[in-house]
């Protein structure tokens, strides 16, 4: 029986000339060597447009299955049945092997192409002969920043009694989020939704809480990662601080406030925020006069606990073992100074949106009143609670994003949070002049179009057209934008411009992605194995990505992916095992694996 | 009224320039940014919107593009790359071929090879008659100057040159009436009143003479004066050779002051400046409006320079005494200006001299029509 069997092999012609593609002649050579093989047609080789032609060339063969090769080769398949039925075979024996599959060709892995290859000329499923080896699992889990994602991954693993090392680069966790005032489009405040949640992060016995902390290497392989991880030198000790804020009153060193960013100025020793977790101190090395000159000292004398506070404190270094790790490193906003035409920078009053999100933040530099910025008298820009509040305030969208000059993509988030701004203008000066420019408004998801109806009904004058400049004139805000509906140019005189800045991968993740091994799409996010199907896993085993760093996505989005990033943790957990890369397993242990399932069988 | 829509307009676009207006979202940055752009005349959004369209007739009598000096802000900032200022470019060159109402413009416009036909056929003629009616063997004078007058009399020249100036002339006008008829007449929203006509003339001529618009175009004084210098040099030599050529070619030497030898050399220097620097700018691309180059771009200039450089060598053999030398740079000199003038000067890239600021006057006057029309308030453009 088995001898009858006789295979052809078709490369499309899809794969030549493919910019990214596979070498064709690497691959031809290979099927030409596989015994299995009768006879191996390159693209130039076969016309498939006619199926006689090509049933005769079957024929004359005496071919009883064919193997269609190539990047789109489900395009061939419908004319390869034909001609198979038309030779009298049977036309379901078309197989065909995507290099696509797998992401070969994107990965340019020709050892993958040849093996999707073997298996459909040998008829077995990819999956059955190239098993990927199952290593046992460490149950710790490392969690690579402390924003909502890695809040809510860490909060799903550890109440399922798993261990987990929460690595936060900075003095606290809460990330962009505990920056926001409200949420879109409940209006939430979005500390009450948060903090109770960093609080738990922060009092979890599960939770091995490391801020200030950056994860330097990661070996090993998946199941079992050894990972080496920076401590930052806190200065203060985290055992014994007891938060009293005593060396901050005596600090004289200052400098801007990440969490405010910018607007306000924090002392050199500091706590990033009232409600920060863990609700201690730390030195900032790069502002602290100590460290600068080797003079001061002044929070030292200061302190009410003795050796709370250490000045000579060095960074160390400790290495922890984990079975998988989840990268939840968050994004940074657009830097608006690369727009000129907007005068961010140049004007006071231009702000972008995040600075403006501190501004009416009760816990803000005004403590939520919105209020114009000046300069102090050192000539930094800051609120001041003395100034009028603006009467007219302008909204634009877009900034850095869906433009070809910056970032292509759509960000997603900045059309709702805008009008969400918008809301809270009106509900600061209820008077005010709010107006929001923008190109296609994107109200996306549950109840966010009912949110866009309710603020136009609250006299936010919506306009659509993108605003082209900025300019100053008579001391207020000249936006110039051409009013798409109403066909005409207006010129509106504003005393605040808001830029809805987009959202953009963090400048270091290229190292993040070196270090861990995974891929970046074009847009510089991290990618997902697939976007639709497993949005959370990554072409890495035990390695898997939450939140923010995958994609632009709001709260609700992020925490949903976080949540389905700590289940696929906690798969692996529970098996007890984790699949190991498919790219590890040698191509010879796929071809044995595929020769032994087989049902061709080459007579020796 | 039914507007008729041409699917296929954008195809027949192609061959005018570069066309990426599929990429336009239409978010008006283009429009807003454009210092030139103002409420009643919206470009250049609006020109791509009837391009995506194929408004092929309400296209014909827009007018936009002729206020339209291409800084290139718009293309800079474009968001999608669609290239708002090279398609106020490429409807500059469609118009022109639609006001032709011979055809011969859109033919040399979408044709390369038609263009280069026409231009090396009257470069041939133009030498075949001077190696058959000319004398080459005509030697300097006494004083060593060579007599041009006697190689190529000055009065045959000039009525040649009038000839040239009545045809070329019957078409301009011809098209410009078309231009009228399309801008004007076929708008009827608007209704001129007869005396308006005179009020805004002054403004096409203080146009013309000083391209002061280009000015608005924020930083763009180099380029602003490289053309004005330019152009101003050209119309001097136009306005020299076909009224004034028994004064300008003449065989008396005058002193270096003499009107008829500074002229000559402003000209000259216009040309050579103007033209080095159009093509040094169109070579490196260091503009956003040299950025694409038209096949009708670079044959202008490279004529435009070599009458200049063929003219600097008429002057320098002429007071040297080499009369052979002279009589080929001469023929030379008229074999790439009679082409330049046929191909361009009703048919192609030289007529927008005519038809900006005519462009302008018809915006004007339509501006102020419709301002008493409706007591809008709209102001006027300088």
């Amino acid at each position: 029986m088995n001898n009858e069997v006789k295979t052809g092999v078709y490369f499309c012609k899809y794969l030549n000339g493919h910019p990214d593609s596979l070498s064709l002649d690497e691959l031809v050579s290979f099927a030409r060597g596989m015994p299995e093989v009768a006879i191996v047609w390159e693209p130039a080789g076969l016309e498939i447009d006619d199926p006689g032609i090509l049933a005769s060339r079957i024929r004359e063969n005496q071919l009883t299955r064919i193997v269609v090769a190539g990047d789109r080769s489900g395009y061939v398949k419908p004319a390869m049945s034909k001609a198979l039925a038309l030779a009298g075979q049977d036309p379901a024996s078309v197989v065909v092997a995507s290099f696509r599959e797998f992401h070969a060709t994107r990965r340019k892995d020709m050892d993958l192409a040849k093996a999707i290859l073997a298996c459909a000329i040998l008829d077995v499923p990819f999956e059955l002969a190239a098993l990927p080896d199952e290593s046992e699992v460490n149950t710790d889990t490392l969690i690579i920043g402390g924003g909502i994602a890695g809040i809510q991954a860490s909060l799903e693993i550890a109440n399922a009694n798993k261990k987990v090392f929460l690595v936060e680069r900075t003095g606290t966790i809460g990330g962009h989020m505990a920056m926001f005032d409200k949420t879109f489009p409940t209006l939430d405040c979005a500390a009450c939704i948060l903090t109770p949640k960093m609080v738990e992060v922060g009092q979890h016995p599960n939770i091995n809480l490391m801020t200030y902390c950056e994860v330097k290497g990661v070996s090993g392989e998946p199941g079992n990662f050894k990972v080496t991880i920076l401590k930052k030198a806190r200065r203060v000790n985290l055992a014994t601080c007891i938060g009293c804020g005593s060396c901050a009153e005596k600090c004289p060193a200052k400098a801007p406030s990440e969490f405010d960013n910018g607007t306000t100025l924090r002392t050199a020793i500091y706590i990033p925020f009232p409600q920060a977790v863990p609700n201690k101190y730390l030195i900032d090395a790069e502002s602290c006069t100590y460290v600068k000159s080797g003079k001061c000292g002044v929070c030292v004398k200061i302190c009410p606990v003795k050796d709370c506070i250490n000045l000579d404190e060095k960074d160390e270094e400790v290495e922890i073992t984990v079975g998988n790790i989840i990268v939840a490193t968050g994004f940074q906003v657009f830097d608006a100074t690369r727009a000129e035409q907007y005068g961010y920078g140049k004007y006071p009053n231009v702000l972008t949106s995040l600075e403006f999100e501190r501004l009416v933040n009760a816990a803000g530099p005004t403590g939520g009143y919105i209020r114009y910025r000046g300069q102090d008298k050192k000539g930094n820009w800051i609120f001041s609670p003395d100034n009028d509040e603006p009467r007219s305030i302008a909204l634009i969208h877009c900034i850095g994003s869906r433009d070809e000059n910056y970032n292509k993509y759509c960000s997603r988030v900045c059309c709702m949070y805008s009008l969400k701004l918008a809301h809270l203008i009106k509900e600061k000066i209820p008077d005010a002049e709010v107006s929001e420019y923008y190109i296609d408004m994107r109200a996306f998801g549950k109840g966010y179009e009912e949110f866009y109806e309710r603020i136009k009904e609250e006299g936010v004058k919506i306009i659509r057209g993108k605003t082209a400049s900025v300019k100053e004139s008579n001391g207020q805000l000249l936006v110039r934008s051409e009013d798409i509906h109403q066909g005409r140019i207006i010129e509106k005189k504003v005393d605040m411009v808001i830029l809805a800045v987009g959202l953009e991968p963090r400048n270091d993740a290229d190292k993040v992605a070196e270090m861990l091994g995974l891929e970046r799409d074009k847009d510089g996010w991290f990618a997902e194995s697939n976007y639709l199907a497993d949005p959370t896993a990554t072409f890495k085993g035990a390695i898997t990505i939450a939140g923010l760093c995958q994609g632009p996505k709001d709260i609700p989005d992020t925490v949903a992916q976080a949540s389905a990033a700590a289940s696929r943790v906690l798969q692996s957990i529970l098996r007890g095992k984790v699949k190991k890369d498919l790219s590890e397993i040698p191509l010879d242990t796929i071809l044995k694996n595929a020769r032994q399932f087989s049902p061709i069988k080459i007579e020796e | 009224m039914s507007t008729r829509v041409d699917p296929n307009f954008k195809n027949t676009l192609m061959g005018y320039g570069r066309g990426d207006w599929n990429e336009c979202f239409h978010c008006g940055n283009c429009t807003a940014i454009c210092p030139l752009s103002e409420n009643g005349f919206l470009f250049p959004r609006k020109g791509l919107r009837a391009i995506q369209m194929g408004l092929k007739d309400k296209l014909a009598g827009y007018v936009d593009p002729w206020l339209c000096y291409y800084c290139g802000e718009c293309s800079e900032t474009c968001p999608r790359d669609a290239n708002p200022g090279e398609m106020m470019m490429t409807l500059r060159r469609y118009l022109t071929s639609v006001y032709d109402w011979t055809g011969l413009s859109g033919r040399l416009y979408r044709s390369f090879a038609a263009h280069l036909t026409v231009v090396f056929f009257l470069f041939a003629a133009i030498i075949t008659s001077f190696l058959i009616f000319a004398d080459f063997s005509i030697p300097a004078n006494a004083e060593g100057i060579v007599e041009i007058n006697k190689f190529a009399p000055h009065g045959l020249i000039a009525s040649l040159d009038h000839i040239l100036l009545g045809t070329l002339s019957f078409f301009l006008l011809t098209n410009i009436l078309n231009m009228f008829i399309k801008v004007i007449i076929k708008d009827r929203s608007v209704r001129i009143p007869f005396s308006m006509y005179f009020i805004h003339v002054w403004e096409a001529i203080f146009h013309f003479l000083t391209q002061a618009r280009q000015l608005k175009c924020e930083g763009k004084r180099t380029y602003w004066f490289s053309h004005w210098f330019l152009m101003s040099s050209y119309v001097i030599m136009f306005i020299l050779i076909i009224f004034f050529l028994d004064w300008f070619q003449t065989d008396q030497i005058h002193p270096v002051w003499h009107p008829q030898r500074w002229l000559g050399y402003y000209v000259t220097a216009g040309l050579i400046w103007g033209t080095i620097y159009f093509m040094i700018g169109r070579y490196k691309k260091n503009k956003e409006m040299f950025k694409f180059s038209h096949h009708s771009d670079w044959i202008f200039i490279i004529l435009l320079f070599l009458i200049a450089f063929t003219g600097i060598l008429i002057h320098i053999f002429r007071l040297n005494g080499m009369a052979l030398a002279t009589y080929v740079s001469y023929t030379l000199h008229l074999a790439v200006e009679v082409p330049m003038v046929v191909t361009f000067v009703a048919f192609s890239k030289w007529s927008h001299l005519a038809y900006r600021p005519l462009g302008l006057y018809f915006a004007n006057l339509k501006k102020a029509a419709l301002r008493k029309q409706y007591n809008m308030q709209v102001a006027p453009a300088v």
